[in-house]
């Protein structure tokens, strides 16, 4: 019988069973924005100084000693290069993650979906980590995985004289790192989403937290070196000094930051926790 | 076999000191419940209660044999939810909101997908189902709520103010849609409202709250008083003969202006009989039609 013809019917439950709830919140966040022509653009302007890296990486093993004069910073091919890569990606994280993240709970708290959401058999916990996947997602898709690529690029292109650096150490350190910062931004963001219904509002507080306090302690670092510490991005930076097992640069010690950065984490867990609730209570 | 009823007891929950449900206790069978109240008076607090939203509350509250402190989620698979507002995702097509939710509700993808366009059709959506959600007028919005609801295939719907914002055809058509899944399906629906005219289309119970009270729980033919057992009458003659009469045949009669009501099963004999015995000479007897609204504003009133 025609759908049209056929009235209310019961469903025939098959015998799959559905996906849990945290994957079809995570899938449909990840796919949403990927229909947007301009936000592939970016992912694609995102890519640029990975295929860089890449070039310089080529380069290097090609003119054997000579490749010494093209390493330092971020194109560098060892550990600190990979570092300060990721950190150089900042940039775009911000870009990205504010376009993706932004809106993630505060849509949901603005247009009544929060309370439909969690109509449904999914708990608060489930409601978090999928929405946290979509961060973490689009935050490994211009770290992690640009990281990732160049590694195997350069394992492949000089043919294993690299060592087992390439194939292993600096992929797990990478992961490592990517993992815990990304974790960080992801639920820091998501706090920030929790806690206002204006996409514009929240987008302003997360790019002042990632590129503001940044800025403003490259200012205030001049009248005194442990004001840094008022950068976000620059402990998650610091603390991955202990992941990549290179030194650091800075006064403030690495575990020092790894404690600040994780204590970030923690407070937005809680804000989280706190914030995400089916009935709005009016005190 | 599974018991489909909801089973709420002592049921206490109060906003920081402002207690919002007070010591509700009440059994439904799957039925068409009206759930009525001032504003204020708990019904939409109540539904969330039901659906495990409320923190901080003391009771019980059995939702088809799943006590739902202990397993929320389970009793949720269960119940269908269409919010008074907001309940419309952005950034999704009719069918793909549903489709979702679906997922949410535990459907496989393909399924869940099936039923959006199965109740997206049912609900009258099926033209507009590829359209932004958020687009949608405020009349084609409550029926995606419905749809929303239904997808999962739930055993109750818990609707808060199902026709709120809806023009009268808009109104008349939602009710027949909630009234066909009532009695041709067999849905234990619990309808929140302000308008006691789509519970008495709709309903045969009613739940009425106030203050976070329970007034009364009880079916509505049983407590709306139809023409056969509340008469007014006026005549001449020996009035207090008469009056006791009908009291001794168990009537219950008020007197007012010269106008006595008597309210009896069967009513009209006794009155007759009573006329005759006394020689009360009737000159007027009418039914009186005791509505729901009567009902609601004399239990609210009270």
């Amino acid at each position: 019988m025609p759908v049209y013809q056929r009235g209310y019917r019961s469903w025939d439950q098959s015998t799959k069973r559905g996906a849990p709830p945290w994957w079809a919140i995570a899938r449909r966040g990840i796919s949403s924005p990927l229909g947007s022509r301009r936000f592939m653009l970016l992912l694609m302007a995102a890519l640029i100084p990975a295929v860089v890296k890449g070039g310089f990486l080529w380069f290097s093993w090609k003119m054997g000693d000579m490749g010494n004069l093209l390493t330092g910073g971020w194109t560098d091919i060892t550990a600190v290069g990979f570092h300060h890569f990721l950190n150089t990606q900042m940039l775009f994280v911000a870009i990205v993650t504010t376009l993706v993240g932004s809106d993630l709970i505060a849509g949901d708290k603005r247009e009544g979906g929060l309370a439909l959401y969690l109509s449904r058999p999914l708990s608060v916990r489930d409601y978090v980590f999928g929405k946290g996947l979509i961060n973490l997602f689009y935050y490994f898709m211009v770290t992690l995985f640009p990281a990732l690529a160049i590694c195997i690029f350069g394992y492949l292109v000089t043919r294993g004289s690299t060592g087992m650096d390439m194939l292993f150490l600096i992929p797990i350190q990478t992961v490592s790192y990517c993992l815990f910062a990304g974790t960080v931004l992801s639920l820091t963001l998501l706090a920030i989403s929790a806690m206002g219904t204006r996409k514009v509002f929240v987008s302003l507080w997360w790019v002042l937290l990632l590129l503001g306090t940044e800025a403003i302690s490259q200012v205030f670092c001049f009248i005194n070196p442990w004001l840094r510490v008022i950068s976000f991005t620059e402990m998650i930076h610091n603390a991955g000094h202990i992941f990549y097992g290179t030194g650091t640069t800075i006064l403030i010690s690495p575990y020092a930051s790894l404690a600040i950065v994780t204590a970030w984490g923690v407070g937005a867990f809680l804000v989280l926790r706190k914030k995400i609730r089916p009935v709005e209570v009016v005190s | 076999m599974i018991q489909n009823k909801i089973e709420v007891s002592g049921l206490n929950f109060a906003y920081a000191v402002q207690p919002v449900l007070k010591d509700l206790s009440f059994n439904l069978e799957p039925a068409a419940v009206g759930l009525l109240g001032p504003n204020g008076s708990g019904k939409t607090t109540l539904l969330r209660a039901l659906l495990g939203h409320l923190n901080n509350w003391s009771g019980r509250i059995n939702f088809m044999g799943t006590d739902i402190s202990a397993d929320g989620r389970a009793a949720r698979k269960q119940i269908g939810w269409m919010p008074e507002r907001g309940g419309i995702l952005p950034g999704f097509s009719g069918v793909g909101m549903v489709a979702y939710l679906g997922e949410l509700g535990g459907m496989p993808a393909s399924d869940a997908l099936q039923r959006a366009h199965e109740v997206l059709n049912f609900v009258g959506l099926a033209d507009q189902r590829y359209r932004q959600a958020d687009t949608y007028s405020q009349g084609m919005g409550q029926r995606l709520k419905l749809a929303q609801a239904l997808v999962h295939d739930p055993q109750w719907l818990l609707l808060d103010e199902p026709t709120s914002g809806l023009d009268p055809k808009g109104r008349t058509a939602m009710l027949k849609l909630i009234r066909d899944l009532a009695n041709d399906h067999n849905f234990g629906i619990i309808l929140s409202t302000h308008l006691l005219s789509d519970v008495r289309e709709v309903c045969s119970e009613i739940l009425v709250l106030r203050d976070g009270n329970l007034l009364q729980h009880t079916k509505i033919e049983s407590t709306v008083c139809t023409g056969t057992d509340l008469f007014s009458v006026e005549g001449t003659g020996e009035t207090a003969a008469f009056i006791l009469a009908l009291e001794n045949a168990g009537a219950t009669v008020e007197v007012r202006k010269q106008v006595i009501t008597v309210k009896l099963n069967s009513a009209q004999t006794v009155i007759i009989q009573a006329a005759q015995q006394t020689g009360f000479s009737l000159r007027r007897m009418e039914p009186v039609t005791d509505s729901v609204e009567d009902v609601f504003f004399n239990l609210v009133d009270a």
